[in-house]
């Protein structure tokens, strides 16, 4: 009898875990496996929205049937104020999202020449947001996370990045230099790290970009060619940068 | 639970077999299941939901509770195990330090569970940055090296390295899996109910 105890514990566990993973399935909404499935899996519903985009700028009305189904009821219900940020799948670039009330500010960047700002309406637990250069962005809401996709410069990713608090989150600096606009952003994770990038043509409508000087997060300043960038925080939970 | 033919038919007690070989059947099975939970983490679409708890602001709050638990009753093991084995001086074990260290685990065990499963089916097997990628690893590793510590537990005429390493294992990954989710969920979001 007392040999088998260790088996018990470990059956005991087991049956928990089954329970558990029951009441789980049972308590899912039916249509939550559904969407969710489609904006986590980069195939078909990924390969519409990069095609289109360069083909038309008019892509939202091709691409918006095309994009994945996450209704409205079978997500958690859009918070009002949230900041999100996280590396893109693959680590190839991070993106920041930023929630106030239904304004949504985004901001994709691999540190380098692929960046985009975009904008939108935050509605019903999703949120299309657009930029320069065909930037798209659709996300779907989740508990603490979101997930979606977003295209800048061609360049595809998709993400599922989780709520962040200060210092982590999205920077913004604008500068006029020597008659031009300069914009800066820089996307600070959790772990400390940073990418940046900078528009040395920011009131072009498709502006390019290079690598950001780094950001001092405890100043919020950071130098470009001998100038003082001043970079305010994106946040949706103060309304700053909104 | 003597009516368990499967599982005791491996274990012949008085067969004069080699202490390792009656680790093969425990760690294949031990692997088997960190196999399973690593590849219906990895298939299983996440749903983003699971039940969860009520008085706790987010699953998130609910799991890394539970996780700090689970690892403080992981020091109590170790703390249990070293005194059962005579490590710290000039302290006896008392008679009820083998019920401390069996009760601390099954709870700490019971208290991975929900946990888990809640990872597994809300969150899946990511790989999405180093923290996440370890965590994933590691989760699935401890179900695998803590069934593996049940099977042996039975077993007789083990080498006596073999359960403080098989624990010691366990213990690691267990704080491995704190350090990468309740940790940085703390550390993140602060320390909230």
């Amino acid at each position: 009898m007392k040999r088998n105890t260790p088996l018990i514990t470990l059956l005991t566990g087991a049956a928990l875990g089954v329970v558990l993973l029951i009441a789980s399935m049972m308590s899912t909404p039916s249509k939550a496996p559904a969407g969710y499935a489609a904006t986590a899996t980069p195939t078909a519903a990924a390969a519409a929205p990069s095609t289109s985009a360069p083909a038309s700028a008019a892509a939202p009305s091709t691409s918006a049937p095309a994009s994945p189904t996450p209704t409205a009821t079978a997500y958690a219900s859009a918070p009002a104020q949230a900041n999100y940020a996280g590396k893109v799948q693959g680590g190839g670039a991070s993106v920041a999202i930023s929630i106030h009330g239904s304004q949504a500010i985004a901001y994709v960047c691999n540190g380098s020449t692929v960046e985009a700002w975009l904008k939108g309406t935050s509605a019903g637990g999703k949120v299309v947001m657009t930029g320069k250069n065909h930037a798209r962005l659709t996300v779907a809401y989740d508990t603490g996370q979101v997930t979606g996709n977003v295209v800048a410069h061609d360049t595809r990713y998709s993400f599922a990045v989780h709520t962040v608090n200060k210092p982590s989150g999205l920077y913004e600096a604008t500068a006029v230099v020597r008659g031009a606009t300069i914009k800066a952003g820089w996307i600070v994770l959790p772990d400390g790290t940073q990418v940046g990038s900078l528009e040395s043509d920011a009131d072009s409508a498709a502006p390019s970009a290079t690598a950001a000087p780094m950001l001092d997060v405890a100043t919020g300043t950071a130098t470009f060619d001998g100038v003082v960038l001043h970079a305010i925080p994106v946040s949706g939970l103060t309304g700053s940068g909104f | 639970m003597t009516a368990q033919p499967s599982m005791s038919a491996p274990l012949p007690p008085e067969r004069a077999t080699s202490g390792a070989a009656k680790l093969v059947v425990p760690c294949l099975i031990g692997a088997l299941v960190a196999l399973t939970l690593g590849i219906y983490g990895r298939l299983h679409s996440p749903t983003g939901i699971a039940i969860n708890i009520a008085g706790f602001s987010s699953p998130g709050s609910v799991k890394s509770w539970l996780a700090t638990a689970a690892t403080v009753l992981a020091l109590v093991q170790v703390a249990s195990a070293l005194v059962m084995y005579g490590k710290v001086p000039r302290v006896s074990a008392p008679s009820w330090i083998g019920g401390l260290h069996r009760w601390s685990g099954r709870l700490a065990f019971l208290l991975a569970v929900p946990v888990a499963i809640h990872c597994l089916y809300a969150l899946g097997f990511q790989h999405y940055s180093t923290r996440v990628l370890i965590h994933s690893l590691f989760g699935c590793a401890f179900f695998g090296a803590f069934t593996v510590k049940m099977l042996i537990l039975p077993k007789r005429g083990l080498p006596g390295w073999v359960l403080p390493l098989v624990g010691a294992l366990c213990f690691t990954a267990l704080v491995v899996i704190w350090f990468t989710s309740a940790y940085w969920f703390f550390s993140t979001f602060g320390i909230k109910r």
